[in-house]
């Protein structure tokens, strides 16, 4: 079975119907979906740039991150939820473009660099003992991490609204095309 | 319905509403740069609110909050300002009409005149709350408020989308022709 008779077979279920009879639930999901964007990508940013030290300098990076990983992760869980039941409302406009097969790549290295960086956070706090306000030293090539972590992110969006906009913006690697140009 | 004033029209028939509505992907980087944007005012406003709400970050003075986050917001905010008109100059004739941006704007507007009135009366007392000390009602009030209609307005935005029909999706009934290879 192909990825676009995978998506057909998605768009013909009653679910996927159900769905898109609705008119506010597409519009709905995509706002608390963008809204959840700017609860995720600020804390994304913030921890980022306490790593390259340009904001919280003078609060441990571990307190930082506590601070901002509960966003961090209830905002991609409810992005998650938001984001599958869109998909299952319009597969076709979904699974058939590059832009969301790139996305889904790219979020599954930045949802799990994320997830690494963190432990390791909490992991060299506990070592260094955050009670005695040492704050541990961070490895090497953490900040050209930071700064490749708010790349990706953005990158991340930018695929996310290109979804709209596949064929415009990347022509014949649009499988888009492949729909016979129904499909922007 | 009424014709839009003219102005409106000159925008639209300017060089640049030209050059949005021409260029292949000016629309869509547009497009994405407003979200990024969007998504940045609304994200750094949100921890500065729940810190005004005394639900956050209560060890961190609330002025020093409001020093890091805010040049991140007005700096978002300019660039979704400069992006969304550019948006506007691609269609002025039927944004002018649509409910949902004359809401936007309004909630945007709204917005201002929130934050005027909490810099101008209430933060004038910050001193006595900055650090370790419940904020007052009134810069409570001024956070709820704010988070609301900065949620509105990101609503209202994605609305626009939906009711100016420029954005083409896939029609329901795309014709999937499986029988032969493309």
């Amino acid at each position: 079975m192909s990825l676009q008779e995978f998506a057909a077979g998605i768009q013909s279920t009653s679910l996927s119907t159900a769905l898109k009879s609705v008119s506010w639930i597409v519009p709905t999901l995509q706002s608390v979906h963008i809204l959840m964007i700017g609860v995720v990508f600020v804390s994304i940013l913030m921890i980022s740039l306490r790593v390259l030290g340009r904001v919280r300098a003078d609060e441990p990076l571990v307190r930082v991150w506590n601070r901002f990983a509960p966003f961090l992760w209830s905002g991609v869980a409810v992005m998650a939820v938001t984001g599958v039941v869109l998909t299952i409302a319009e597969p076709v406009r979904e699974f058939m473009t590059l832009s969301f097969r790139l996305k889904m790549l790219l979020l599954v290295i930045c949802i799990g660099s994320a997830a690494a960086f963190g432990r390791s956070v909490r992991g060299a706090a506990r070592v260094a003992g955050v009670a005695t306000g040492v704050e541990p030293p961070l490895p090497a090539g953490v900040r050209l991490a930071a700064v490749a972590t708010l790349v990706l992110w953005i990158a991340i969006i930018f695929l996310g609204r290109a979804i709209a906009y596949d064929t415009p913006v990347w022509g014949d690697w649009s499988p888009t095309v492949s729909l016979g140009g129904a499909a922007t | 319905m009424n014709a839009p004033p003219s102005f409106i029209h000159d925008i639209e028939a300017s060089a640049i509403g030209e050059w949005m509505r021409g260029n292949l992907l000016a629309m869509p980087v547009v497009n994405a740069v407003h979200v990024l944007c969007v998504t940045l005012v609304f994200g750094t406003i949100l921890v500065v609110d729940l810190r005004l709400l005394g639900l956050l970050d209560r060890g961190r003075a609330v002025t020093q909050i409001a020093h890091e986050m805010l040049r991140v917001t007005w700096a978002a905010f300019a660039v979704a300002a400069l992006t969304g008109a550019l948006f506007f100059s691609a269609n002025a004739t039927t944004y002018w009409f649509n409910p949902a941006f004359r809401f936007k704007m309004l909630a945007i507007l709204l917005a201002g005149v929130n934050m005027a009135v909490f810099q101008l009366i209430t933060f004038r007392g910050v001193a006595a709350w900055d650090r370790n000390a419940p904020t007052p009602r009134a810069a409570r009030l001024a956070a709820t408020l704010s988070i609301l209609i900065w949620i509105s307005v990101l609503v209202l935005g994605r609305v626009i989308g939906f009711t100016k029909s420029v954005e083409v999706t896939v029609p329901e009934n795309v014709d999937f022709d499986f029988s032969g290879g493309p």
